[in-house]
Parts: C-alpha cells; sequence; structure tokens
C-alpha cells in the first residue's frame, strides 16, 4: 500500500514537473510578445493567454501540495525571512502583469520585519492571490506585511466590488465546503486556510480572514502567521 | 519598496553557466538573462558537461537545474564543484527545481545551494534574486574564507561583530554562528546558541542541531528522545533519521539503526552514504541480502558521485564472495581499478579482496601468496596508510587464519586512535566477529591514562618552570604514539606554551609545524586540531 502511494506520487510529482516546465515556456515566450508593440486588441488577447497559463500554473502547485498535505503529512519548512524582501520578489514576479493589466500593484513593509514562515508554500498563496486581486480590482493592489498581536500579518486589498456577504459569513462558521464551492477563484482561499493553518507556533495557529474595505475600497485577504 | 545600495552592472558584467537537460528551457533562459544584460553565458546539458565546464572555466553565477534526466542530478553537480573546489567561495549556485525540494535535503547534505529557484518564474524574479544573493555573498565573503581554511574564531569574530550590529539577517548569522561552533568542536556553546533561538521559537535548524551536539558531547540518549521527536513532526526530515541512526549506532543498537536507515531510504532512496551506512549495519547484523542490495544500489549511485569509495566495492566483493560467487567479486573487484585508476588505495583493496576471494573457494596456498603480495603494497604507503586501511588488512588476516597479524594490526589503530568512537566499534566488531584475542576496552583505558599521566606530568613540570623536561617527556610520547592524533596536539600545545613564557625558537617552532602537519593528515576535522593551529597563529602574531 505504501509502495503504490510513493510510486503515485512520484508520477504525480513528475507529470506536474513537466507539465510546469511547458507552462513556463508558454508563459515566457507570450511575455516575449508582449514586450513588443502589438495593437491594443492584440495585447489583450495575449494577456488573456497568459493568465490563465498563470492560473493553470497556480492550480498545479495547489494541487501537487494539497496532494502531499493529505498523504505524506507534509510539515512546513519554517525559515526565517525578511518581508520586505519577501514583497520585493512578489512585486518582480507580478509587476508585467500589474502592467499590462493597468493596475497599480503597491507594497507595504517596514524594512527591518522579519517573519516565520515557509516561503515556498506562502508565496504560492500570495501569488494566487495577487492572481485574483489581478482579475477583481479597478485600479489598485496593495500587498503588505506588519505584525499584529504576535502574529505576521500579510494582506492583499484591492478597490473592486469586495468578497460577496455569504463568502464573509462563511469564513465565521469555518465552512470550508462553502467556500470551495463558490467556483474555481475559491480554491485558492480554500489553499490559502490550509496553509496558514500548517503554520503553528507553541499554542498559536496560523489562520486567514476575508474583510472588505481595509485600507482601500475593495476586498481585504489577510494570512495571518503566527 | 526595498532599495537596494546596488551598483548598475553588477550582474551584467558575471559568467553565466546554465545547466538544464531540456533545449528549450537552456534557450528560455538564456533569453531571460540577455534581457537583463548578461552577455557571458555558456550552457551545459548534463552534469557531466556541467562538470567538464566548471573545471575548464570560471564562472560566478551557476544556474543548474535539479532534476537532469539520466547521471548526475543538480545536487551531484554541486557536490562534485565545491567537493573539488570548481567553483570559488565567490561563485554563487542556484538550484532550479520544479517543487519545494528544499526540505528533504536540509541538513542532509553538506553542500547546500546558495538558494532554491522554484519553476517557473519571471526574469524579474531571477534578477531581483541574483542581485540579492550577490549582496549576501559580499557581506559573508570573509566569513567564508576564513571557515575555507578551518579559521573558525575568526569567522567567530567577524560573526560577532555582524550580530553585534542587530542587523536584518540576524537569523541567518545566527545560525551560521552555532554551525560553526560546532564544526570548530565547541559543542557546549553551540548547545547555548541553539537552546537561545529554540527559548523563542522552534525552529527544526536549532533543534537538529541541538540534537548533534548532546550527540557529540556523549548524551545519546537524549539525542536520540529528540531526532524521534522530530520525526514524530516531520517524518521526512532525512537528516534526523541519519542522526538517529548514528545515535542508535553509538548506542550499540545495530538493529533499530538499521531499520531507521530502511525508513529513511523510503523517502530518499538516492543518498550513497546513506545506502553505505546500511550497508555496513546490515552486515554487523548479519543481514546479508539487505547489504547486498544496499551495497549494490550505493555503487551504482557512485558512478555520479564524489561519494563513490573503493570501501563499497570491497564489502560487495566480499558479500558476493562468501555466498560462492566468486566470479561475480572478481568482476567486481577489477571494476572498482578501472574506477579509481588503480590508485595505491584501489590496489591495495583489489589484491586484499582477491585473497580473500581465493581463500574463500578453497585455494589457501593462492590466498597466502596474494597476501604476501599485499603487504609489499601496505608497506609501500608507510605511515600514510590510514585507519580504515588498516582494518581491511586486518580483516584479511582474519579471513586467511592468520590470527596473530589480525591482532598486532588491531592493536596497532586502538594505539592511534584511542578517542575514535566510531572506529573503535568497528575494531570491537572485528574482534568479536573473527574471535580475536584483543582487548580493545583494556588498551583504550590503559592508553587513556597513560595520557592523562604524561599531563599531569607535564604540568607540575611547567609550574616549576621545568620547560626543557616537559618538551623532552611529549616528544617521547610522540616517539611512542607516533600516529595518536591526541599525543601529537598535546606535544605541540605544549610547545607552544613554553615559547609564550620562553621566547620563540625556531627549531621549536619547525617542530610545532611538523606536528601540526602529521595531526591534519591524520584527522583534518579534528576540533582540537583547530584551536592549537590557532595558538599556533596566536603565538606569531604576538611575536611579530
Amino acid at each position: 500500500m505504501k509502495q503504490s502511494g510513493m510510486y503515485f506520487a512520484d508520477i504525480l510529482a513528475s507529470l506536474i514537473h513537466d507539465m510546469k516546465n511547458s507552462l513556463w515556456l508558454v508563459i515566457s515566450t507570450l511575455e516575449s510578445i508582449t514586450a513588443e508593440a502589438l495593437p491594443r486588441t492584440e495585447q489583450e488577447k495575449v494577456f488573456t493567454l497568459q493568465q490563465e497559463a498563470k492560473r493553470l500554473n497556480t492550480n498545479l502547485i495547489e494541487l501537487l501540495t494539497l496532494y502531499k498535505i493529505e498523504n505524506e503529512r507534509v510539515s512546513p519548512n519554517i525559515e526565517e525571512l525578511n518581508l520586505a524582501e519577501f514583497l520585493h520578489e512578489l512585486m518582480m514576479e507580478n509587476r508585467a502583469a500589474a502592467h499590462s493589466q493597468r493596475v497599480n500593484l503597491r507594497a507595504e513593509c517596514d524594512h527591518s520585519l522579519n517573519g516565520y514562515f515557509d516561503e515556498g508554500l506562502v508565496r504560492g498563496v500570495v501569488n494566487s492571490l495577487i492572481g485574483n486581486g489581478l482579475r477583481y480590482t479597478r485600479e489598485h493592489l496593495l500587498i503588505s506585511a506588519t505584525e499584529e498581536e504576535g502574529y505576521l500579518v500579510i494582506r492583499v486589498e484591492d478597490d473592486g466590488e469586495g468578497f460577496p456577504p455569504e463568502m464573509l459569513a462563511a469564513q465565521d462558521v469555518c465552512d470550508n465546503h462553502a467556500l470551495f464551492a463558490g467556483g474555481r477563484t475559491q480554491l485558492g482561499i480554500y489553499f490559502a486556510g490550509m496553509v496558514a493553518k500548517m503554520h503553528r507556533n507553541r499554542a498559536q495557529q496560523g489562520y486567514i480572514r476575508l474583510t472588505n474595505r481595509h485600507t482601500l475600497s475593495g476586498g481585504c485577504f489577510a494570512l495571518f502567521l503566527p | 519598496m526595498t532599495s537596494f545600495n546596488f551598483k548598475r552592472h553588477e550582474i551584467e558584467s558575471k559568467r553565466f553557466l546554465l545547466v538544464d537537460d531540456f533545449g528549450d528551457m537552456r534557450s528560455m533562459l538564456r533569453m531571460m538573462l540577455n534581457s537583463i544584460g548578461v552577455r557571458a553565458i555558456d550552457t551545459a546539458n548534463n552534469g557531466v558537461e556541467a562538470i567538464a565546464a566548471l573545471a575548464r572555466e570560471h564562472y560566478d553565477i551557476v544556474l543548474c537545474d535539479y532534476n537532469l534526466g539520466r547521471g548526475k542530478n543538480g545536487q551531484d553537480v554541486l557536490e562534485e564543484a565545491r567537493y573539488r573546489r570548481l567553483i570559488g567561495l565567490d561563485a554563487i549556485f542556484v538550484m532550479l527545481t520544479a517543487e519545494n525540494t528544499r526540505e528533504w535535503v536540509m541538513g542532509a547534505v553538506e553542500y547546500e545551494p546558495d538558494s532554491y529557484l522554484t519553476k517557473p518564474f519571471t526574469k524579474d524574479l531571477l534578477k531581483s534574486r541574483l542581485e540579492r544573493l550577490i549582496l549576501k555573498r559580499q557581506d559573508l565573503q570573509q566569513v567564508a574564507a576564513a571557515v575555507s581554511v578551518h579559521d573558525y574564531p575568526a569567522a567567530l569574530r567577524i560573526l560577532d561583530e555582524k550580530i553585534a550590529g542587530q542587523p536584518q539577517n540576524l537569523g541567518e548569522l545566527t545560525r551560521q554562528k552555532a554551525e560553526i561552533l560546532y564544526r570548530a568542536g565547541e559543542y557546549r556553546r553551540a548547545e547555548v546558541v541553539y537552546q537561545q533561538v529554540l527559548a523563542t521559537r522552534e525552529m527544526t535548524w536549532a533543534r537538529l542541531g541541538l540534537g548533534k551536539t548532546f550527540y557529540a558531547t556523549g548524551r545519546l540518549e537524549h539525542a536520540a528522545r529528540l531526532f524521534q521527536g522530530l520525526l514524530q513532526e516531520n517524518q521526512r526530515l532525512t537528516a534526523a533519521y541519519d542522526w538517529l541512526a548514528r545515535t542508535q549506532q553509538a548506542l550499540g543498537r545495530w538493529e533499530e539503526a538499521q531499520q531507521v536507515l530502511q525508513q529513511a531510504l523510503i523517502h530518499s532512496p538516492k543518498s550513497l552514504l546513506r545506502q553505505r551506512a546500511l550497508g555496513d549495519l546490515a552486515l554487523k547484523n548479519g543481514d546479508t541480502s539487505v547489504a547486498d542490495q544496499a551495497f549494490t544500489e550505493a555503487l551504482k549511485l557512485g558512478r555520479n558521485s564524489v561519494y563513490k569509495a573503493p570501501l563499497i566495492y570491497v564489502r560487495l566483493a566480499w558479500l558476493k564472495s562468501r555466498s560462492g560467487r566468486a566470479g561475480a567479486a572478481l568482476k567486481i573487484v577489477d571494476e572498482m581499478e578501472r574506477e579509481f585508476n588503480s590508485s595505491d588505495e584501489a590496489r591495495l583493496y583489489a589484491s586484499l579482496t582477491r585473497a580473500m576471494v581465493e581463500q574463500h573457494r578453497g585455494s589457501p596456498d593462492e590466498a597466502r601468496r596474494l597476501m604476501r603480495q599485499t603487504e609489499a603494497l601496505y608497506a609501500a604507503l608507510g605511515a600514510n596508510a590510514a585507519a580504515e586501511q588498516m582494518l581491511e588488512m586486518a580483516r584479511s588476516y582474519a579471513e586467511l587464519g592468520e590470527l596473530g597479524n589480525a591482532q598486532t594490526l588491531l592493536e596497532q589503530v586502538i594505539c592511534n586512535n584511542h578517542d575514535d568512537r566510531m572506529l573503535l566499534q568497528q575494531v570491537e566488531a572485528l574482534i568479536a566477529q573473527y574471535a580475536l584475542a584483543v582487548d580493545a576496552k583494556r588498551h583504550v583505558a590503559s592508553i587513556r591514562r597513560e595520557i592523562v599521566k604524561l599531563n599531569n606530568r607535564g604540568v607540575k613540570l611547567a609550574k616549576t618552570g621545568r620547560y626543557s623536561e616537559v618538551l623532552r617527556l611529549f616528544s617521547d610520547a610522540v616517539a611512542t604514539m607516533p600516529d595518536n592524533k591526541v599525543v601529537n596536539l598535546n606535544a605541540a600545545r605544549v610547545m607552544i606554551m613554553t615559547m609564550h613564557h620562553g621566547g620563540i625558537a625556531q627549531e621549536q617552532l619547525a617542530r610545532v609545524r611538523d606536528l601540526l602537519d602529521h595531526a591534519r593528515t591524520l584527522d583534518p576535522a579534528e576540533p582540537a586540531l583547530h584551536q592549537v593551529q590557532q595558538m599556533y597563529r596566536d603565538l606569531m602574531a604576538s611575536s611579530a
């Protein structure tokens, strides 16, 4: 049983590895196309392709991670990281996408703020939130990190419509299924919740919080890490 | 946002090596680098090509995919490059991975890349990461340089100065400090640092480090419990399995140690060192089929790794020969000679293994003839014979029934290495296996007593200012136990101390250097060696 489980995980991992390689080629080839001067309408098509390829990639990462969490009892690899550097890299990763969608992407964080978390997992979460944010925002997208009452809080905020009331309500009763049933954009939120919970320090455990109108007028997704 | 004090054109002027087995990937990475202004880019399709390129050219930055198809993987390339010093201290090695592979390598390998980068990434991210790594490298350049020449006190001084400034990367510096303290043999100080970290937050690296200090200071039960606890939290933490197995072994629980390694290999079967350790344990436990499998695997992995070793071949050949497969055994011996270009060591091992094979297949006369040839090869090694080689010689003597020769050699091994716990265990295993008439424990105890007595007498003489007598005392000790590193280092220490009082004498200085050189060939990793080297440097500085 154990043996066949390992075998499946190996196949899954190597298939996903291969798919990600292909997607990377697609994404970066598209990136080199947008760089050239295309008519506005064509640019938008290329952008759509790019966004969908990125979403696929994000989903693959989530899929593989969720599989591992279910089957291998993965525990996070906690490291000390500087948040200014971490957010800087996230900006760099998403700058081109934001620019082509004419969204003003900003990051705010104290230079000396350090946190303890699994870099790979949290990067996946925040990237997926930024991807969602770019879809729902009007003009602005703000990523920020602060320390609040012993927790590191990473927020992604937009100035779009905000989260619908049923989603805000679902999180209070910890109804993952309601969140999850909301459609494919909610997978990211479910995943974020799983990753947050995997972070523990002594009695504290990570969690997520959805609110509206935090500092911008739209939705605010907050990841609380102990 | 974060503003880096970064000179423009810093990345642009660097020389890059790209390693990926996938052509499209190579051209894409090249395009990315071109677009951030890099011009000097070479590529390699696989691990062998990468090593060849690194041996030929100087590179500042290596971007290497972990997954390189058949043959060497990215970790093999990194290990060989650093081990053979094909890349400089200032070189940056970035491992490109499809997913987070960090967990299973953490602490389990000696050589870690400067960074892991998970694919896919944008050129902006690549640029920003490389800038950060270059800055970090510049910041820690002096520490790395000091560590590379084993000048741990200097490395620690620099780190302490940096730590005092409460920098952003305090955690990283603290971790380095603890690791260097551990390497320098300052286990208690390392323990304090790990405990301090753990007092504020549970960190796996600190917990693992704490366990290592328990192990190193002989608190084996504590160490075992700690590693077990880590594995309960995370069953994929391979480093914890390795340390737990080592601890169980030190406790004499060989069966448990074997089980632990077998569990680790389920998660990460491609570790040569672990397969080899399993083979050795299984042999001790008489589990020949597991041993055969493990050494076969280790031998296969060794074709791509710097950790390949003739002893893996020797063990496997012995196993085959013991089960009546002389032909297979001799083929393995031939392969060993080829793989190691008939080095002195490989020829010695080949010769003694052939002698054992002849003995096993019922040709004792031929076996004895080959053993006499082996003795000539062994004699040619002279004082350079390593403890490992002496043990193998002893084993061959025992196999051939020449018990007296085996006993004499083992007594010599004990005499040279009375404080090496792992080696003494091997000696004891041999004694038990062949029912030899050597009382290892009594030997060790008497050598220990001898050394303590010597030191006490030396201290007494030094107190009354009779330095020349102290020197004579320790010189005599070196003459009776020339290959015991503790005796060598004690003599060097005393000579340095007397020069602090009585002034520098050139002749004596040369003698100290000889002793240190000899101690270094006996065991370059001996922590006390670095302490005495530091004393020597201090002496030179104070007289300058």
